[in-house]
């Protein structure tokens, strides 16, 4: 029993069905096992009995928070559009949260999606999610049939044989290039809490993006979406996305058409990870979800990048101060602003 | 029908023979662009060093990742198209295009293009991208941890839906054709099988059979009543992982559902859209539109919602509900069988983990 | 098609209060610049948001020019300060992407600034004429 993830696991059983049988909350959101080698579910344990079926591993790859609006509003007490809402405080729902998904809660109570005071938050340390593209990758394709997790390392079984990985080596680039990876709001603490971790260059894939040309980066644009099949996977998965209607489903006007060419494709891309600019914490969500293996969450990042340049802000790290496209600073920079030529026009 | 032997190279000057009068598409990894088609996950091959990857014991075991509905469903399908001018611009439903073949299929894949057949009976333009289209199938030697096809009525040697069926027999392959275009294709090449890989080939179907029998859920699914699974408790616990993501309705090889639209097309020099008919050679140079068919999903609360504002399925728990309802009794009701062939890719790419094989065990308990 | 007789189709976006009264200026007090632009006029500079700029792009525009009030003049007192952070990461980003610099741009022209149309007009016509037509979607 000196495996991280059990001691976190028997940990979040025992706070989550302390929570439910105290009844301090009516709802305990986690995962729980998939059906599948490397798959969790997201799963709300309800009662302290389904507390029990609740787990911590290294693939829980989405994020909890996307689920957290919808959940808190499914256990108020159901009432008419109209109804005045019931007197008295509302029923609470627990959650397990690492530093990206805290961050998202921050926004979310930021942006008035999730009421702070009804969420009771086990903060966890994340050690770098699995990306199973990854672990794919390394076994050549092979159908991976079983996977047990040790600390730092995989044993997996592909097809009658087993091969060792360095779990590390396998985590998501989220993950690798994280420097928050502990809950930066909770109100109980679940397992050995880390440091901020010193990731060496965080941005170090953008980096190599940029260096490019202008053509060479259409080129990997180009060839990143052409995949897609606009199942919209990135988009349900992110916890920032809950507008009623998205803006792939306006239709007058229409701002993206409906195809999967690359105009539309390269559209929606470019729109997604522009409304989350100044939100996403770089949970990885998105990516973790694509069924394609579609690397979208590049555009995140460099959002994410530009944001900590130029206004030095960091999404979900301080609830008190205004998120960076909702603000302004008289003297943000402005050197992308073109400036011509004086007298140097054409006739 | 004739069942022929054929050992590997025979096989790969078979193959580079259908190349003379077929435009030949196989699994390959990124998205195969050419003028005819664009199927994201399938490609054109012309080559024998392609030809070689692409053998009945090269390919993965299960099935690939995209399926090959978009061959005959495109993703989008231009149904029509015009201009402001009220001149007809492009060839439109019917074209017959150069005939193509899809190799490498496998059993459950090949079913779903005849499932899909049922609904789309009167439809134009399914019935010509099916007419064009021939499939060479690859029989599945061993199963991979999703695929259940027995289980909705298909078998891993099953012959729905292909026109020629290749198993990996002995020291070769067995080519098995099962229409009279199959038949034509495998002309007068190599010999009949001999009594010992009959037996062996017959074996392996029948017990394959028997098992598919067995397993098949079909007739305990359409005797359950539809309004008490409709009614059922489960749906709210089921859906509750889910993000509603169309992840699982677009890789389905049997979800067949779509909207349409008209769209502007541009037209000026340089544009990847030169022409809305897609031929680039045609002489119309005004604003041309034109009227797409593309992939929807019952995922999607836009799916069902009226003009009116109101949604008749608004929640999360009735899209997902109407998902499985709809491949697991409805369309069995109709049809007569699931609207799934057990190929397991929503299994496999789902986000959350919603395995459909746990939904059909709740449901069959369902009293 | 050789490059000079290449006439790019450019999209400006102008707001009311200083952009187009300084295109506006631009004309009354006879300034020349290419007929290439064709304007919007909207409220404010921080009424632009990117899927107009990319339904211009889609729909056959070759570059694009958003133009609002200097920092401090806006008739919103914040509209272009809200634009001009939502602007400098979008222009990053399809330059991440691949979209070339000087297809999309931004500048701030006050309602005085006639001449400063005149020569901004000019210079992006002459910039997007340079990087010829806008095939990337």
């Amino acid at each position: 029993m000196n495996n991280v993830n059990d001691i976190i696991t028997q940990e979040l059983r025992a706070f989550a069905s302390s929570l439910l049988e105290s009844g301090e909350v009516s709802a305990f959101l986690g995962f729980a096992h998939g059906s599948l080698p490397m798959t969790t579910r997201p799963f709300v344990a309800k009662t302290p009995e389904d507390a029990q079926k609740l787990v911590w591993n290294s693939f829980c790859v989405l994020n909890l928070a996307n689920y957290l609006p919808a959940l808190l509003k499914s256990i108020e007490p159901p009432r008419g559009p109209k109804d005045p809402p019931p007197e008295g405080p509302l029923p609470k729902a627990g959650v397990i949260a690492t530093g990206c998904w805290s961050r998202n809660i921050v926004v979310q109570t930021q942006e008035n999606q999730v009421d702070r005071s009804r969420l009771v938050i086990a903060g966890v340390s994340s050690r770098g999610m699995v990306d199973r593209k990854k672990v794919l990758k390394a076994l050549d394709g092979k159908e991976i049939t079983k996977i047990e997790e040790k600390d730092h390392d995989l044993i997996v079984e592909a097809d009658g044989a087993i091969k060792e990985l360095n779990r590390w080596s396998v985590t998501r680039d989220n993950c690798q290039s994280c420097v928050h990876s502990s809950a930066v709001v909770f109100d109980h603490w679940i397992g050995p809490k880390l440091d901020d971790r010193q990731a060496p260059n965080r941005f170090k894939q953008i980096e190599d993006i940029e260096k490019m040309t202008a053509d060479e980066r259409w080129a990997w644009f180009s060839k990143e979406i052409e995949t897609c099949i606009r199942c919209y996977a990135c988009r349900n998965a992110c916890p920032l996305c809950y507008c009623e209607t998205c803006f792939v489903d306006d239709s007058n006007p229409q701002w993206v058409g409906k195809s999967i060419e690359k105009a539309d494709a390269a559209i929606f891309h470019l729109l997604r990870a522009f409304h989350c600019a100044g939100r996403c914490t770089d949970c990885g969500a998105c990516e973790s979800a694509c069924p394609m293996g579609i690397r979208m969450r590049l555009l995140t990042k460099k959002l994410e990048k530009d944001v900590f340049e130029l206004f030095g802000d960091e999404a979900g790290m301080d609830a008190s101060k205004p998120l960076t496209m909702t603000t302004y600073k008289l003297e943000d920079p402005q050197g992308f602003i073109f400036e011509p030529k004086h007298g140097q026009k054409k006739e | 029908m004739k069942t022929i032997f054929l050992n590997e190279k025979e096989l790969l000057a078979l193959l580079a023979s259908w190349c003379e009068t077929f435009d030949v598409y196989a699994p390959n990894d990124g998205k195969g662009e050419d003028a005819a088609c664009s199927v994201i996950g399938w490609g054109k091959i012309a080559s024998k060093e392609e030809f070689y990857g692409v053998l009945p014991d090269k390919i993965a075991k299960g099935v690939h990742k995209t399926s090959i509905k978009p061959f005959f469903f495109p993703q989008p399908e231009t149904l029509v198209t015009f201009t402001s001018d009220n001149k007809p611009c492009a060839p439109l439903a019917n074209t017959v295009g150069q005939k193509r073949l899809i190799l490498g299929v496998r059993p459950c894949d090949a079913r779903s293009v005849m499932l899909n057949a049922m609904p789309y009976r009167d439809d134009p333009y399914y019935q010509a991208n099916q007419n064009k289209t021939v499939l060479v199938g690859v029989g599945c030697n061993e199963k991979a941890i999703t695929c259940f096809c027995e289980k909705t009525g298909g078998s891993p040697l099953g012959t729905d839906g292909l026109d020629i069926l290749i198993t990996t027999l002995g020291t070769g392959f067995a080519l098995e054709a099962l229409t009279n275009q199959g038949d034509e294709l495998l002309g007068s090449q190599g010999a009949a099988l001999d009594e010992a890989l009959l037996a062996e080939f017959t074996k392996r179907r029948e017990s394959f059979a028997a098992d598919a029998q067995k397993a098949n859920s079909t007739p305990s699914l359409k005797g359950k009543d539809l309004m008490s699974l409709y009614q059922s408790k489960i749906w709210q616990d089921l859906s509750q992982s889910c993000i509603n993501c169309g992840a699982c309705t677009f890789l389905c090889p049997t979800c067949y559902c779509f909207d349409i639209q008209d769209e502007a097309i541009r037209k000026d020099k340089g544009s990847s859209n030169a022409c809305a008919c897609g031929t680039g050679g045609c002489a119309c140079d005004a604003p041309s539109v034109r009227r797409i068919r593309y992939w929807d999903s019952c995922m999607f609360p836009l799916f069902t919602k009226h003009a009116s504002g109101h949604n008749p399925r608004g929640t999360k728990e009735h899209r997902v509900r109407n998902r499985f309802m709809h491949k697991l009794k409805y369309f069995p009701d109709r049809f007569g069988a699931l609207s799934c062939v057990g190929c397991g890719r929503c299994i496999r790419e789902c986000p959350v983990n919603i395995d459909i094989r746990e939904v059909m065990t709740t449901l069959l308990a369902v009293d | 098609m050789t490059e000079n007789s290449f006439e790019p189709k450019i999209i400006a976006f102008l707001c009311n209060w200083c952009s187009y009264a300084g295109a506006d200026l631009a004309g009354v007090s006879r300034f020349q610049y290419p007929s290439n632009i064709r304007i919007v006029r909207v409220p404010c500079s921080g009424r632009i948001s990117p899927p107009m700029l990319f339904s211009a792009l889609k729909q056959g525009a070759d570059g694009i020019l958003v133009s609002g009030c200097h920092p401090g003049d806006c008739h919103y007192i914040s509209g272009n300060l809200f634009a001009r952070r939502r602007f400098a990461l979008f222009k990053n980003l399809l330059e991440f992407a691949g979209i070339e610099p000087g297809r999309v741009n931004f500048t701030w022209v006050s309602a005085s600034e006639g001449e400063r149309f005149a020569d901004v007009v000019s210079q992006v016509t002459e910039a997007v004429r340079q990087l010829g037509p806008f095939n990337r979607f």
